[in-house]
């Protein structure tokens, strides 16, 4: 009853257009930064969510990139793989180690005939995605185990045993098979015997455990002595972390491409979020500008009236809560607005690519809901302040 | 709550000698709760800027104004609203009603501003007892400067006080129409326990008043 009576003597006379007009940009500008926020979200969702989470893509191989200049000099230094292990994206660093003597592996049966020429790599086991129970060795164990990339045997069903007129071989069959490994040694040949026992998808090498690479570098090395790596395997949180793929650039490294590959697409995200999200600040800004400057002409179109209630006994509290009350409930609206249509559009867009196998949550983020919050709270300070600001010059 | 004045003089009266004689300005005076004060006062002697200053409107004196021993100066804005809504209630010479509000809602804004103290039935009582009940829907602007004075007084005593400070506020009404406006307020002010300071340019037998002061 006040209020109505308040808002009789304290009228919009700044016009209702120019009201309307500082409403849309309001609108405008709360869209565009709720919808960075939740475009952002969204991203580090299909990042990080176990649903669409590629277990390869968080362990990287990672070498020089062979030019003319470090033929010969292929290994990395302790330096570099320290300077490496310092980098933020990077949680840890496993070694890969070559083998320094030559090997060969044959079969044991006429029916099933081969001989090849072949070279190990070793790597820490917590690097490894297949743990097979029968992964160890020492002088006296039966037989090698060796990992065998999945990659060598499909290229083996899918074209070598059909050009070669083969049996084709499922994992489990390839796992039975025992083998000759055969090593030069400086006093003849040594053999022993090999066996598969697991397959593996992230590392593209013929992996023994490191006690027998150790073992056998040590003693059968051709070269001088070295424990240098050629490659090292890193786990990261996210292969896709540009700052990842500039730092391979630039110290002349690199990696499977197809791992970085959500890098581009972060790009792309990073730069739809800042150009949203700079526009929709911007926005707000002038938005707000625009709001004092609504507030103040009102204040002062009802200078006369405003006296005059305070002379009746007015607190300033009181005309203080009454201007808010004018001023700030439309916002509210704006952002209850916002949050619906990016709702909305949450909800569509998860059924759309529900469709196509990536999976997003069907309601919005509680970063949303917490963005626009924080916006009504940063309207609600800045009319508060500009409010008492001119009650004070007017009185 | 009582008035106390110190050596108070309004900043433009300062150098004019005729005011030696006034019992007020450069005086020391106390005015009591519950005491009804005519205060005497020829024009140009300053009659509303003493009301202004006692209100709070006017800081341009030299002196003090203590309420209580709190020197008025010191009060915030806070301070001061709640002393114009719970212990002072005024009627000004220019009566200061919003000019595009009914009389009613001129009346009503001061009853809301106390929420609780009056009903919105005791308006219209008091409309009627002073005969403006058939103007309450007018804008205050188009009413007579009498019913206007009418309408101040009914508005001063929508709220709770202590004093009740008036600057000639009967110098549009008849005698008739003064004698029911200053019944209607004694009773007010008995009803209350408050006191009550009335400036006007010459004697009058209005109210009972203990003290008749000169400015």
């Amino acid at each position: 009853m006040l209020n109505k009576l308040l808002s009789k003597l304290i009228k919009n006379s700044a016009g209702k257009t120019r009201f309307l007009m500082a409403l849309v940009g309001m609108s405008i500008a709360i869209f565009l930064i709720l919808s960075a926020v939740q475009l952002q979200v969204n991203y580090y969702q299909l990042l990080h969510a176990k649903d669409n989470q590629d277990s390869i893509a968080n362990f990287l191989v990672v070498n020089k990139i062979m030019t003319d200049q470090n033929i010969g000099s292929s290994s990395l230094s302790e330096e570099q793989i320290k300077d490496i292990q310092a980098q933020p994206f990077v949680e840890s660093v496993g070694n890969l180690i070559p083998s320094r003597f030559k090997a060969a592996i044959q079969s044991n049966s006429q029916r099933f005939p081969f001989y090849t020429d072949i070279a190990f790599e070793s790597v820490p086991s917590e690097f490894l995605d297949v743990t097979p129970k029968d992964w160890s060795w020492n002088e006296q164990s039966n037989y090698l185990p060796i990992i065998v990339p999945n990659q060598f045997l499909d290229i083996y069903n899918f074209q070598f045993s059909i050009s070669q007129n083969l049996p084709q071989l499922t994992p489990t069959v390839v796992k039975m098979l025992v083998f000759k490994v055969t090593i030069q040694t400086a006093a003849g040949p040594l053999s022993m015997n090999g066996r598969v026992v697991g397959l593996s998808n992230r590392i593209s090498s013929m992996l023994v455990p490191e006690t027998f690479m150790e073992w056998a570098n040590k003693r059968f090395a051709n070269g001088p002595e070295s424990n240098a790596s050629s490659r090292v395997v890193i786990r990261t949180k996210d292969p896709g972390n540009p700052l990842l793929v500039k730092y391979l650039k630039e110290n002349g490294l690199t990696t499977d491409a197809d791992k970085t590959r959500f890098s581009k697409y972060r790009q792309v995200v990073d730069f739809v979020v800042n150009i949203s999200g700079t526009t929709g600040v911007l926005l707000l800004a002038f938005a707000l500008l625009i709001f004092t400057l609504f507030i103040q002409l009102t204040i002062a179109s009802c200078k006369d009236e405003i006296a005059l209630l305070v002379l009746m006994g007015s607190s300033p509290k009181q005309l203080k809560r009454f201007l808010m009350l004018r001023f700030f409930p439309p916002n509210i609206w704006i952002a209850l607005i916002g949050l619906i249509l990016i709702s909305v559009t949450q909800y569509w867009l998860c059924h759309f690519l529900a469709a196509k196998q990536i999976f997003l949550s069907p309601i919005i983020s509680g970063y949303t809901l917490l963005a626009a919050i924080s916006i009504l709270i940063v309207i609600a300070i800045v009319n508060t302040q500009s409010i008492g600001k001119w009650l004070k010059q007017k009185n | 709550m009582e008035i106390s004045l110190q050596s108070l003089i309004p900043a433009p009266l300062k150098d004019r000698p005729q005011h030696a004689q006034s019992q007020i300005w450069r005086n020391n005076c106390m005015f009591h709760q519950g005491e009804w004060i005519k205060i005497q006062a020829p024009s140009g002697t300053g009659k509303t800027s003493f009301q202004h200053i006692l209100y709070g409107i006017r800081h341009d004196y030299e002196g003090t104004v203590l309420y209580n021993h709190q020197n008025l100066k010191d009060f915030d804005e806070d301070a001061l609203s709640k002393l114009r809504q719970e212990q002072l209630s005024v009627i000004f010479q220019d009566l200061k009603l919003f000019g595009n509000l009914t009389a009613l809602e001129n009346i009503e804004l001061k009853r809301l501003l106390s929420p609780g103290y009056r009903s919105a039935e005791s308006i219209q009582e008091m409309a009627i007892l002073l005969g403006i009940d058939g103007i309450l829907h007018q804008p205050a602007a188009i009413c007579s400067y009498g019913e206007q004075q009418r309408i101040a007084i009914i508005r001063a005593l929508m709220q709770p006080f202590e004093w009740l400070i008036m600057d000639e506020p009967f110098s549009h009404l008849d005698n008739a129409n003064i004698q029911k406006a200053a019944a209607l307020i004694s009773s007010e002010c008995k009803s209350r326990g408050a006191g009550l300071i009335i400036t006007d340019l010459e004697a009058d037998n209005h109210f009972n008043y203990q003290r008749v002061l000169y400015l």
